[in-house]
């Protein structure tokens, strides 16, 4: 029987289709979003680490003060998005690392070491990554100079001026390249406006965009914490957002 | 569960017809097709709920509006209008909860002129819901909670579901956040509310909902039918509680220049002529 | 195969044609053109299948982001336990009130005990709650225009080859387990069991539901012939909530309707008022 449409040709699946089709179906997964946003930004003598503390699991809050940071020497601290409990292994495999660090050469690490150090760790688990997107800031301990390092899940990482990553990054990671930016330069912050950024312009920017982040994205809220870190130590602060 | 039984084995119901309508836009890119296509419907992810009392029933909704993680409106409307006695809120994908409240809106009017009377029965609202629904298998995403007041049976209030089942009970409600609402209904309603106790009580479920689910957030709407179904008090706005705690003092500056000009170019498009015309 | 979306007249679905059921030997030969008036706006004539690319989309969207106690395409179900048992004079109908989507009981005081030819002939509803419900209101209207065109109350029969031939019918489209149940004069207190593929078959006493299936043994077991009243009623309570505190998918209250020809009268047992089985 012919079809009524002049322009009907039978097909079948296409192999795309087909693999859609599978990726349909359940599996168990070890991986959870557990959502937040988390940023870090470097000022010419501070850095700013800040992430929010809500931790959610698919509509619901099992959290609404969880900490994503965590503050691995005087000068360097540690924020990181994704699967809480990758994140809390992750932490506590750093800071473990560095306590040996401390008592095998008496000293901090420096925060280039540590950096590299995340590296390592993420990539000795290329293929079972640990599912956290980290965002890790601080002061060089002899310049004082502020840097901030961005990662991707398994190790490759870039020395910047300003990250963000989690759930709030697309809304958030725009504003600053534009606030930081110089004129029509998006894709690097212009280094003199960094530069001339006080610390207190930049909890100013970092409070903001986080109440942006709260109003437009579901998984980030509550609450805000924010680590300055200075020559004169690391300080830690916390500010309300919104609930809902 | 329903994906794993859904996905079983094949299903070739339609894909020519999707091939056929991919192929007939193909002056874009099938790719881009696709993406459009797979765009996520905006969802109310959503907490609605009712409650009767003596004389009359109290509807409420939550006001944000959710395209996947973002938030797409933070102070949409959900209550929506049947009949001045009837008001219904839509859980769901919001385009089917607003067209579909809207042509039973304009059916139950129709009807109220066929029978000539000033209110129309809330059960018919109902009925013609679920017969709506069912009709589309479930396809019509629309989780309804309706309640209004009419001469038949006094205040009535009726959750219809997006397969075309109904329930009728004294207090309920609806979407993502409906357990929270529930729990908070579970814990403190009682046979004698009054009023402002129902409105109180409504306000509360949604409230866990904003609080609790993260796909409802924003204000609280409540809607008042009561007076036999001849007043009707919607309160939009009813609580606003989730406002933005904190914003930059000096705002976000855009030096001159920002937007770069690449080129410039001056034309002068308009001809001024002058027409007289002799009538 | 093209549908739309109106409602269209379908030919004759086979009425015509011998069955071999009882429907065509005891109603009258105006049902078919009931049938036909009926058949102009048939609420099974769906368009689900010119939706399924909808589907698709609507279904990814909700494995990513609706948690898995609230998908909107999911369908409350009747996850019940139902029985009806013919006793002296009369039939006792039975079920649980429990509705759930998925883990979450969405109705815990929902009355699957829904009236067909009030006050003779009801039905106990198990499986989707939207396809039952519709089921439950097209045979009663079925009913009612027959009653008014033949003038005399249906039969309990005839509800019943009306439930069988719409699940027969629509078989793939519909999940309903109904029993059917009623006092008439012709046949007094009578038990019908359609089942999910559109059987109809007459029993002394039927169970149904998922509940059902704990209780087997008992009721074998117990059912006695003849019962009166009373112990007809006890016998429901006592089966009935032995599956209620098996199954997850049924509990509540218990309803009942016991229909004799002095009319129908409804029981409602709450938690408190029902016997208590080992407690473990």
């Amino acid at each position: 029987m012919s079809h009524p449409d002049p322009g009907f040709v039978s097909m079948s699946f296409d192999s795309d289709t087909q693999r859609k089709i599978v990726s349909h179906q359940r599996t168990w997964s070890p991986y959870v979003d557990n959502g937040g946003t988390v940023l870090a930004l470097a000022g010419r003598d501070y850095a700013i680490v800040a992430a929010d503390t809500r931790l959610s699991v698919g509509f619901s809050i099992p959290s609404r003060n969880f900490t994503k940071i965590v503050q691995l020497t005087d000068q360097a601290v540690l924020a990181s998005a994704g699967m809480g409990a990758d994140r809390q292994y992750l932490h506590k495999i750093l800071r473990s690392r560095l306590e040996i660090y401390r008592y095998q050469h008496q000293k901090e690490m420096s925060l280039g070491a540590i950096a590299q150090l995340l590296s390592n760790t993420l990539y000795s688990r290329r293929f079972f990554p640990i599912y956290a997107f980290n965002v890790l800031g601080g002061i060089d301990a002899n310049t004082g100079e502020g840097f901030v390092f961005g990662y991707d899940a398994i190790g490759s990482f870039e020395k910047v001026k300003v990250v963000c990553s989690g759930s709030g990054q697309t809304l958030v990671q725009p504003v600053l390249d534009q606030q930081l930016a110089g004129r029509q330069k998006y894709d690097v912050p212009d280094d003199q406006r960094m530069a001339s950024l006080s610390l207190a312009e930049a909890i100013e920017l970092t409070r903001d965009v986080f109440n942006s982040a709260a109003e437009r994205d579901i998984l980030t809220g509550d609450a805000l914490e924010l680590y300055a870190v200075t020559a004169s130590g690391v300080r830690c602060e916390r500010f309300e957002l919104r609930r809902d | 569960m329903l994906l794993e039984q859904d996905f079983q084995g094949f299903s070739f119901d339609l894909f020519l017809r999707n091939q056929q309508l991919l192929r007939r836009w193909s002056n874009e890119s099938k790719e881009r097709i696709e993406n459009v296509l797979a765009k996520p419907p905006r969802k109310t992810g959503t907490t609605i709920a009712g409650v009767l009392f003596a004389g009359g029933v109290v509807l409420g909704a939550d006001t944000r509006a959710t395209e996947g993680n973002v938030v797409a409106d933070k102070n949409c409307s959900k209550i929506h209008y049947i009949a001045s006695n009837i008001y219904c809120c839509g859980a769901g994908t919001a385009a089917d909860t607003e067209a579909t409240t809207q042509l039973i809106a304009s059916q139950m009017e129709l009807h109220r002129q066929a029978v000539d009377r000033d209110l129309v029965p809330v059960a018919a609202a109902m009925t013609r819901l679920k017969h709506y629904l069912f009709r589309y298998q479930g396809y019509i995403s629309a989780a309804l909670v309706l309640g209004g007041v009419d001469e038949l049976n006094g205040p009535s209030l009726y959750t219809v579901y997006p397969h075309g089942s109904v329930d009728q009970l004294p207090y309920v409600s609806m979407g993502s956040g409906s357990l929270a609402a529930m729990a908070v209904f579970e814990a403190r309603w009682h046979e004698a509310l009054t009023e402002e106790e129902a409105k109180c009580l409504v306000y509360e479920a949604i409230s866990a909902g904003i609080e609790n689910d993260l796909g409802s957030g924003s204000n609280v709407d409540l809607c008042v039918v009561k007076n036999g179904g001849r007043a009707v008090d919607y309160l939009r706005g009813y609580a606003k509680e989730n406002v933005r705690v904190y914003r930059k003092p000096t705002g976000h500056v855009f030096a001159r220049g920002t937007t770069a000009v690449l080129a410039q170019e001056l034309r002068k498009y308009v001809q001024v002529t002058r027409v007289v015309s002799d009538l | 195969m093209s549908r739309s979306h109106e409602a269209t007249i379908p030919p004759a679905r086979g009425f015509s044609s011998s069955s071999g059921g009882g429907l065509k030997t005891s109603t009258p030969a105006s049902l078919e053109l009931l049938y036909a008036a009926a058949a102009a706006s048939d609420p099974f004539e769906g368009i689900a299948s010119a939706m399924s690319f909808t589907k698709h989309l609507l279904m990814h969207n909700c494995d990513v982001w609706t948690p898995d106690w609230y998908n909107p395409t999911q369908d409350p179900q009747l996850g019940t336990t139902i029985m009806a048992v013919e006793y002296d004079g009369g039939v006792v109908l039975a079920a649980d009130s429990r509705t759930s989507t998925g883990t979450y009981v969405a109705n815990r005081v929902s009355d699957k005990i829904t009236a067909v030819a009030p006050p003779y002939i009801y039905c106990a509803r198990s499986g989707s709650a939207a396809d039952t419900q519709m089921l439950a209101d097209t045979v009663r209207r079925y009913v009612t225009a027959l009653a008014l065109e033949t003038q005399r109350p249906a039969t309990v029969r005839t509800a019943a080859a009306l439930f069988r031939e719409l699940i027969y019918q629509n078989k793939s489209r519909l999940t309903a387990g109904v029993i059917c149940a009623g006092w008439d004069p012709l046949n007094g207190g009578q038990v019908y069991s359609i089942t999910l593929g559109g059987t109809l078959v007459r029993q002394p006493f039927s169970i149904g539901g998922s509940g059902s299936t704990y209780i087997y043994g008992y009721c074998d077991a117990s059912y006695r012939k003849g019962m009166n009243r009373e112990a007809c009623i006890a016998f429901c309570q006592q089966a009935a909530s032995l599956a209620m505190a098996r199954d997850g998918s049924s509990g509540g209250v218990l309803r009942m309707v016991c229909i004799e020809e002095s009319g129908a009268q409804r029981l409602l047992f709450t938690e408190d008022q029902l016997p208590r089985g080992w407690q473990g």
